[in-house]
């Protein structure tokens, strides 16, 4: 009982501090250096691993449960298809949220370029997350339509997005040692929602074909390419 | 008088002046010079200056402003070019010619600085003066593409903003002729005084003087006949031939990148569509779905999507155009650089020759 009070005071307090701290702190948006992680390259969904949306979202719904039962005085919290504990507005909203979170996090293919001073996740059909350090601090990027920070925590490399209704997606993206895996876990949050959700994905790097012809972008003429040396 | 020996001195630099002269003439650009300077007193030359690209030095703030600094820099060079040929175009001007920094000698000096250039407005700030210091015009020009913008010339280079450009050309004209003759012949004649001034100021150094606020006093005019001033012409019609040269490098610029400058206008301008689009979608579905619903939730994050990759799409055609102009600015730019290294070479044997024949020609006789 007392280790169960202990756990539910942990997890309340966890979400408190998510909400009031910022995700990218002033310290992680400043790079002094070198970056501290190289992701470039070209990475491929690993399907094998990674979180199952109705998994996590089944463990959210039974953590939500439990903080419920626990405020209404009952002990013993719903398990199995009956969540009616949860209040239906705090479920719809975690549905939502998960559900954000399963359609961005579809993604198969990352492209990462990354120099000393920016790095640029290209993912198709969604738009590349950029995060660039120009005079030793990220830049934010910031529009009627939503603000957006990044930065690094050690060597993980953090993007945030706020976006109206309170809506909030995080990514935070970790290379391993040897740089073959890349897990992102993303973070969806909204103002109406009980509790975030989170989804790890993994990638697997691959090497990209090199290309026989050289290519360049121009304006006027799109894609220009060669077999040999591009003069325009 | 009686001759020194150092008198033979003044003979042979002045026919080495002539040769030169000569030389450098020969050396001439192919294409037809468009700027033939009229003898008549009301046509004042006219060079029009290199813009100032009006990039703020704030990094964080190009992309409120929409400012894109490399093609900035390539609008720099390019728009005086459209200036110039609308100024030409009247016929109201004597030779007009496209210089890479501001000239304080010229006899009408136009410069200017891009306030704006977003493919829908153009806001270019124009200062012009004459050489006695007087300012004929100090104020913002905008232009705005119209919709009749698809019938004008698609290889201009100017589409939608010739209005604005026609405007910097009537409001020069009506400034000029607030001006009597008396007035424009001492425009021309101060303006020969300040450019002798820069290339001998030995002896040019006191006939005219700068005041605080830009103005300019003559303090004594040479006579007439003087051989000094036949001498300054005559190596400032030398410089013409090399200004021609650099000007038709603009010309050369302003031909070559074109049709390629009026790609990335229009995909600048559609840009500015697809924002106001963007805007009004989200305005319109902003009561989408209750407050917290995925439906709402998916709008949100659909419109920043679409903002992002509209904001990314135009970033990376910048980048294309400047791979595509990029090798041919730095041509002429290399090229302009190399004439006008030439230019401050002669600069420098041209003050040395004529400081020499001004001290023997003024030397008390022994």
């Amino acid at each position: 009982m007392k280790k169960t009070c202990c756990m539910i005071l942990a997890f309340l307090l966890m979400v408190a501090c998510a909400s009031s701290k910022p995700v990218i702190s002033d310290n992680m948006r400043v790079l002094d250096g070198p970056m501290p992680a190289n992701l470039s390259g070209s990475w491929e969904r690993d399907f094998t691993r990674g979180d199952d949306t109705n998994a996590v979202l089944g463990q959210a719904l039974y953590q939500l449960s439990k903080r419920s039962a626990r405020a209404q005085q009952s002990a013993q919290p719903t398990f199995g298809y009956g969540y009616d504990s949860v209040p239906r507005r705090d479920r719809a909203a975690l549905f939502a949220i998960a559900r954000l979170a399963d359609e961005i996090t579809r993604l198969q293919v990352l492209t990462v370029s990354q120099s000393d001073k920016e790095i640029s996740i290209a993912r198709k059909d969604d738009y590349a997350i950029f995060c660039a350090f120009y005079d030793g601090v990220a830049k934010t990027t910031e529009s009627g339509f939503g603000a957006e920070l990044c930065g690094w925590d050690g060597d993980h490399l953090v993007s945030n997005v706020t976006l109206p209704d309170g809506l909030q997606i995080t990514h935070r993206f970790a290379v391993s040692p040897d740089r073959k895996r890349l897990r992102v876990t993303t973070t969806v949050n909204s103002k109406a929602a009980p509790i975030p959700f989170t989804l790890n994905r993994f990638y697997t790097r691959f090497e990209a074909l090199p290309s026989d012809f050289n290519c360049v972008e121009t304006l006027s003429m799109r894609r220009v390419c060669s077999t040999g040396d591009l003069e325009l | 008088m009686r001759y020194l020996p150092g008198a033979r001195r003044p003979l042979s630099v002045c026919l080495m002046l002539f040769a030169f002269s000569a030389s450098s003439a020969q050396q001439a650009p192919a294409e037809p010079a468009p700027n033939v300077a009229d003898a008549s007193s009301s046509r004042l030359d006219v060079s029009v200056a290199v813009l100032d690209p009006g990039i703020p030095e704030d990094e964080s703030i190009h992309r409120d402003l929409d400012v894109f600094p490399r093609i900035r820099n390539i609008e720099a060079l390019f728009l005086p070019f459209v200036i110039r040929q609308t100024l030409v175009e009247t016929g109201e001007w004597g030779a007009v010619r496209v210089v890479p920094e501001s000239d304080p000698a010229a006899e009408v000096l136009v410069t200017g600085t891009i306030a704006r250039s977003d493919g829908e407005t153009l806001t270019l700030h124009i200062r012009a003066t004459d050489a006695t210091g007087r300012v004929w015009l100090d104020k913002p020009f905008t232009g705005n593409v119209t919709d009749d913008y698809a019938d004008e010339d698609p290889n201009s280079g100017t589409p939608g903003y010739q209005a604005l450009y026609e405007t910097i050309a009537s409001d020069l004209l009506r400034s000029r002729n607030t001006l009597t003759n008396k007035e424009k012949t001492a425009v021309r004649e101060v303006s020969l005084l300040r450019y002798g001034q820069q290339i001998a100021p030995a002896v040019f150094g006191d006939f005219v003087t700068t005041t605080p606020d830009g103005g300019i006093t003559i303090n004594r005019l040479p006579a007439e006949n003087d051989p000094m001033i036949e001498r300054i012409a005559l190596v400032r019609g030398t410089e013409y031939v090399i200004t021609d040269a650099v000007d038709a490098k603009y010309r050369e610029l302003h031909a070559e990148i074109a049709s390629v400058y009026d790609v990335w206008r229009e995909f600048r301008r559609k840009t500015l569509h697809y924002a106001q689009e963007d805007a009004r979608r989200a305005a319109e579905t902003a009561d989408d779905g209750e407050n917290g619903s995925y439906e709402a939730l998916r709008n949100a994050y659909d419109n920043y999507k679409f903002h992002r990759v509209t904001e990314q799409e135009q970033d990376r055609l910048a980048v294309a155009f400047f791979v595509e102009v990029g090798p041919r600015i730095e041509a002429i730019e290399a090229r302009v650089a190399e004439m006008q290294e030439w230019v401050d070479e002669k600069y420098a044997e041209w003050r040395r020759i004529l400081e020499e024949l001004f001290e023997v020609e003024t030397r008390l006789p022994e």
